[in-house]
């Protein structure tokens, strides 16, 4: 899937007329991946981009004002691209808003070109296609800490010089070193003389191998590209730093044949782990809490419809939810860590051999591996993959592995059923096993389901792995914070809104049809009883009565409803004051089989309409979304049945 | 490649997958077809460039090669599509540039 670019790459004239109604200056940002685009662009605008230190961590086009004493400025941060030649989906936004092809933008007024200092002369193979589109530029070289630490050297003033436009050194971590993007970003409010384009235009030419009628072989037409960069280096008296030793000292580790799947291991349970083991006093802070404010409020409240329905519907379905934050934050504090120190990268690396036997490509590893987050950013990553086919196969797959939405129904089911017992000292015990044996039961069903659909659907050739190891970097104190702090509004606003709304019409189901006394019927005669009986001989098999199924009806939802649909119904059922327990509630309604039949089916089943909405969007279609939802309901189904009746 | 004509080339051309650990070689030509070329080139993996091969992932997996002052991994199959050259052999013909 070669999309060369379009005649129209040329033809500026309609974009330039857009342009001229000169409204707030549109300025793209960017650049080859992982070069420090969106640190950039996030300490401009004030915005939280993702960012990773993994190339391709950016897959769409967003948009940010920075407010500036001469007026704003649009700036867009856009996907890593080494050329105008895209052949990803995540390239091909980039390209199409450079040429001002992207629908509804016109062509940007400006660009800022990110390049990574420490790789300047590969980097610089991209200035050429880029400034050859005859857009005023400011050249950005990045990661002025690292070439300074590993002894490399460079001058600005001659690149300049030699590309025509204002070059800046910066540290794209440190907003104090960004004043002359600034003071680019104002010039174009004032006209500065900052604000100039690359005279040589005719570089683009080339680039787009449709110079004069000479076609270049592309091979040649790098070599060209590759050996300009080198003069270009030269000239800005490039000294190429050596290789970090802490990335030679670490990758010795971490890539050993003995140590490294040892590391990947060891990582693994430690994570695990401590889910269960370091959350425990935060989860008793965060249930002591809830259970606190509800008693309080059940004193204060008089006896009415009002307080049951805040107290047994709302309290008791959002409050089981919200116990389970300090677990996904622990999670989320680990992705953050791996992620922001490029093991990533080598994860990826290590994992290819099978990734290859399956038929996929080691790139379709990273937006797998970040789907143990969410499947939806990582559904929108597989835009990175270059194959059509193999993006096909990684979208059906991500939802296999394990989200963070998964993790409370786990979590409440293991720590009911599951006792907690030491299997390796202190470091490991059976409740960290059984959730690290439900995470590889993903995967195993990710791999199988990967390797049947490369066999039949979605059969084609594999493609050259080739990945970029970006040196290890100490993630930033900041960007683990912000990240968490992101990850609890996310949290919240799913729990306020879906769960919110669905105990409230719960709750409502619970307090019809009124007995001939006028009082709230029993909740197997309630309108949701009545519901649950109709659902029950569907899933009598598994072993559920009506309130999973209750809970299975309106996970589809989102994965972790049923937890707060168990709480509202073991709320209203139970009597007494005081607060119920909900794991000793399913301990008496679920055997062991059932117990762990309703694991596998969390496991396999496809419940989050965000998934299914996002898998829609990025294959054109319902095709595979259906598909994809039937065959793991199938899954789910079978794989619960088969557990309970072992069990 | 028009600076190594073919009546140059010395037996001593080796392909990068056969290459040992730490030792440094130049690209002399790339024998990978269509389309697929692509991200090699894009990632300075050009004709003329430095490689050395500094690590083998586990268990027969990509091979970590450094180019440019930085790092990328590469599987055998792509390795063994690479015609290289010891850098010392090369130095006259490659770098006279
Ligand atoms: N030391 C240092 N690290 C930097 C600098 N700029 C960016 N980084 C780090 O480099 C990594 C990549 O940064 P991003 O901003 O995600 O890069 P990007 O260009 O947006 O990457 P893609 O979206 O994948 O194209 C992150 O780990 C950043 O923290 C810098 O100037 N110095
Ligand atoms: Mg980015």
């Amino acid at each position: 899937m070669n999309v060369g670019t379009g005649s129209t790459a040329r033809n500026r004239g309609s974009a330039q007329g857009v342009g001229v109604d000169k409204g707030t200056p549109l300025v793209a940002v960017v650049g080859p991946p992982n070069a420090g685009k969106s640190t950039l662009f996030n300490h401009l605008t004030g915005l939280r981009q993702r960012v990773a230190n993994y190339p391709g961590v950016t897959v769409e086009r967003r948009c940010g004002t920075v407010n500036l004493s001469a007026g704003p400025v649009e700036l867009i941060d856009l996907p890593g691209v080494h050329g105008l030649s895209a052949r990803s989906l995540d390239q091909m936004v980039t390209r199409d808003v450079l040429l001002g092809e992207f629908e509804g933008d016109r062509q940007p007024d400006a660009i800022v070109l990110v390049l990574d200092a420490t790789r300047l002369e590969s980097h610089l193979m991209v200035a050429e296609p880029v400034l050859g589109l005859g857009i005023p530029t400011l050249v950005v070289l990045t990661m002025a800490d690292e070439l300074g630490r590993r002894e490399g050297a460079l001058r600005c003033s001659g690149l300049s010089k030699e590309l025509g436009v204002e070059v800046a050194l910066v540290n794209a971590r440190d907003v104090a070193t960004l004043q002359p993007v600034r003071v680019f970003l104002e010039a174009l409010h004032t006209g500065g003389e900052e604000v100039r384009a690359c005279p040589i235009v005719t570089v683009a030419e080339h680039a787009e191998g449709r110079g004069g009628g000479r076609v270049l072989p592309m091979i040649d037409l790098f070599a060209e590209r590759r050996q300009r960069a080198r003069e270009l280096g030269r000239s800005a008296g490039f000294q190429a730093p050596r290789l970090s030793r802490t990335t030679q000292r670490l990758d010795a580790l971490v890539l050993h044949r003995f140590w490294g799947p040892l590391v990947f291991a060891g990582v693994v349970a430690l994570v695990f782990q401590s889910i269960f083991a370091w959350a425990v006093p935060l989860m008793d802070g965060t249930e002591a809490a809830i259970a606190a404010s509800g008693n309080y409020l059940a004193a204060a409240l008089p006896e009415s419809w009002f307080r049951s329905l805040l107290l047994d519907g709302v309290w008791a379905g959002v409050g089981s939810v919200m116990v389970f934050l300090p677990q996904i934050l622990i999670l989320f504090f680990f992705i953050a860590i791996l992620e922001d120190s490029g093991y990533m990268a080598r994860a990826a690396v290590i994992a290819d051999r099978l990734m290859h036997r399956v038929g996929l490509q080691g790139k379709s590893f990273l937006p797998l591996l970040s789907a143990y987050a969410c499947a939806v950013p990582a559904i929108m990553s597989a835009r990175t993959v270059e194959d059509e086919r193999d993006r096909i196969a990684t979208i059906f797959v991500a939802p296999f592995m394990t989200c963070s939405a998964r993790l409370p129904v786990y979590a409440l089911l293991i720590a009911a059923f599951i006792p907690a017992q030491p299997l390796l000292g202190p470091f490991f015990g059976t409740r960290a096993a059984v959730l690290t044996g439900l995470y590889l039961m993903g995967v195993m069903a990710a791999i199988v389901t990967a390797a049947l659909l490369k066999r039949t659907l979605l059969r084609g050739r594999s493609a050259p792995f080739v990945m970029e190891l970006p040196p290890y970097r100490l993630p930033t104190a900041r960007s683990i914070l912000t990240r968490l702090l992101d990850r609890t509004k996310v949290f919240l606003r799913r729990v306020g809104k879906i769960i919110m709304a669905v105990t409230v019409v719960l709750w409502a189901l619970t307090q019809f049809p009124r007995t001939p006394g006028g009082e709230t019927p029993p909740i197997g005669d309630s309108a949701l009883g009545q519901v649950g009986q109709v659902i029950e001989p569907a899933i009598e098999p598994l072993g559920f009565d009506w309130r999973i199924g209750i809970g299975l009806v309106t996970s589809l939802a989102a994965r972790e409803v049923i937890v707060g649909t168990l709480g509202t119904i073991y709320g209203v059922e139970s009597e007494d004051e005081e607060a119920f327990e909900l794991q000793a509630a399913l301990q008496q309604d679920l055997d062991l089989g059932a117990a762990v039949g309703l694991l596998v089916f969390f496991v396999f089943a496809l419940q989050c309409m965000s998934t299914v909405a996002v898998m829609r969007r990025e294959t054109g279609g319902w095709r595979w979304p259906t598909l994809q939802f039937c065959y793991m309901l199938v899954l789910a189904y079978a794989g619960a049945w088969v557990a309970n009746a072992i069990l | 490649m028009k600076r190594v004509p073919e009546t140059e080339q010395q037996p001593a051309d080796r392909m990068l997958a056969d290459v040992p650990l730490e030792e440094e070689v130049v690209l002399v030509r790339i024998d990978v077809a269509g389309e697929d070329v692509e991200p090699l080139l894009e990632r300075g993996i050009v004709p003329g460039c430095r490689l050395c091969p500094v690590r083998h992932a586990p268990a027969g997996g990509p091979t970590v090669y450094r180019v440019d002052g930085g790092l990328v991994a590469l599987r055998k199959e792509t390795a063994s599509c690479l015609c290289v050259r010891s850098s010392l052999e090369a130095a006259g013909v490659l770098d006279s540039n």
